[in-house]
């Protein structure tokens, strides 16, 4: 029943990346549920450097052994407080090897949804770095769509069925954009040109979720996406207006039963008036 | 003698006309719900209630999955509602949201609307969501007219478009005011499959040319 359509732009947003520098502290966005501080923070880990599978350490703790590049946790729940996250290569002794790359005292507060997501800057060079997540609902009849640029390359636009969706974000931006859901063939141009970075892929943009799509990779391994999609952001339709005539209205008794209530009524009054004064 | 039979004739002829008719109309109407309250039947078992967490482990279980895009899912829409012992046998077109949040309803009065954003009737969870109008101005009464005379037990059929028919059996109706229409609850994705049949009912504002009810039935599954 899923039918391809053409996307059509309802609103865009720049999004708002926290970078790793310091100590972050992230926030959710729109954040109206109330949230207890006791609430654990969601998290979901993203391998997006190409060929190297690594070793995810927080706080010390081996996290995720052997992480293979294009692959991504399911959700994790974390206890709110600060981490420091640090990737090694494999099997490396995290107590003496450097590690791939590391993010220290990243803030995780309750009830923050975020993708901490290894991925090769510009430049090259690895980067570990935590993207918030809005799963706020959806609203009903569409879909979200979230593009984040992870991949050793230029700015870069992002198209479906070929019109420009997202245009000139550079890597590690973000652009968040409600579209309608459907079936859409989707890659990546450099920014403002022809030249193919992503060859297309088809990819769903499914009612009430947020589909996240990563562009990854670098010039030597090639280019991808990476898809992360939400559970539990749809909303239900606002009301269901099926009537407009009134034929079945049931505000009491019907006109036509009115008139034959008080026809019948007024002819027994007069009945009765008439026995009553020819008795008497 | 005869003129004074006359008159009692006309006297018991009168009231049993100006009292039987209303009274005949109270009777004749469909009861405002029938089964047990629809707020009730979709408490049984609250959509995506969470399961009770466990102690925060703080380095928790990881799984692992594949960040290609996954391959969409096929399930077929239905085609076709039929509810025997009320009379609705209408065509089913997928249907999705209006400009306004709104479902959207077949114009046409005498097809009924799928919500194809939630599930089908081959989907192992959450509602699968038909609506249709009980009337309209310019043709008459639609599709839907009858649902607010559909009794607990009667029997549901939905065949999709592969052809597959699906067996429902009413549990609950309940006329409810438009502004407390459970939403969330009605549309949910998740929890155990159920039918969810809609329409509009109770008083009709003329200013505003809507009803300001909608009548639900629930159905669930039959084995």
């Amino acid at each position: 029943m899923r039918r391809t359509r053409t996307i059509t732009l309802v609103t865009g947003t720049a999004g708002a990346l926290v970078l790793g520098a310091g100590a972050p502290a992230l926030a959710a966005p729109g954040d109206d549920v109330a949230t207890d501080a006791t609430d654990p923070a969601t998290v979901t880990v993203l391998h997006a450097i190409p060929d190297v599978p690594v070793d995810v350490y927080a706080n010390g703790e081996e996290l995720i052994a052997d992480f293979a590049p294009g692959t991504l946790t399911d959700p994790l729940e974390l206890p709110a407080g600060e981490y420091d996250l640090e990737i090694f290569p494999v099997d490396a002794d995290p107590a003496t090897a450097e590690p791939t790359a590391e993010l220290a005292d990243v803030a995780l507060t309750p009830g923050l949804d975020a993708t901490v997501t290894a991925f090769l800057a510009e430049d090259g060079s690895p980067a570990l770095v935590p993207f918030v997540n809005d799963v706020s609902v959806v609203p009903a009849g569409q879909a979200r769509l979230v593009v984040r640029h992870v991949a050793a390359a230029p700015a870069v636009d992002v198209r479906a069925d070929g019109t420009p969706l997202v245009e000139d974000l550079a890597n590690p931006d973000e652009e968040m954009l409600l579209v309608d859901p459907g079936v859409v063939s989707a890659d990546v141009v450099l920014a403002g040109e022809d030249t193919g970075v992503v060859d297309p892929v088809d990819l769903e943009l499914a009612e009430g979720v947020v589909t996240t799509v990563y562009a990854y990779g670098d010039e030597e391994s090639g280019y991808q996406l990476a898809t992360q999609t939400s559970t539990n952001t749809a909303s239900a339709p606002s009301s269901v207006p099926t009537g407009t005539a009134g034929l079945v209205d049931d505000d009491g008794l019907p006109l036509p039963l009115v008139a034959v209530s008080l026809v019948g009524l007024v002819a027994a009054a007069a009945a009765g008036r008439r026995l009553v004064t020819t008795r008497a | 003698m005869a003129r004074l039979r006359g008159a009692h004739v006309v006297l018991v002829l009168g009231l049993v006309g100006g009292l039987g008719a209303p009274a005949a109309w109270a009777v004749g109407r469909p009861a405002d719900a029938a089964g047990p309250a629809v707020a009730e039947v979709l408490a049984a078992a609250p959509p995506g209630a969470p399961a009770p967490r466990a102690p925060a482990d703080w380095v928790p279980e990881v799984t692992l999955r594949s960040a290609m895009a996954p391959p969409v899912p096929e399930v077929p829409a239905p085609a076709r509602l039929v509810v025997p012992s009320i009379g609705v046998d209408a065509p089913v077109d997928p249907v999705g949201v209006s400009g306004t949040g709104a479902m959207r309803i077949p114009a046409d009065v005498d097809r009924v609307g799928w919500y194809e954003h939630g599930p089908a009737p081959g989907d192992g969870a959450g509602s699968v969501v038909l609506a249709g109008h009980v009337d309209s101005r310019t043709q008459g009464l639609g599709a839907m007219a009858a649902l607010r005379t559909a009794e607990v037990g009667a029997e549901v059929r939905v065949l999709d478009e592969a052809g597959t028919v699906s067996r429902w059996r009413v549990v609950a109706r309940e006329t409810l005011h438009k502004q407390q229409l459970p939403t969330a609850e009605l549309f949910t994705r998740s929890g155990p499959r159920r039918l969810v049949l809609l329409t509009c009912g109770g008083p009709f504002d003329e200013e505003l040319r809507s009803y300001r009810d909608n009548v639900v039935v629930l159905a669930e599954p039959v084995p």
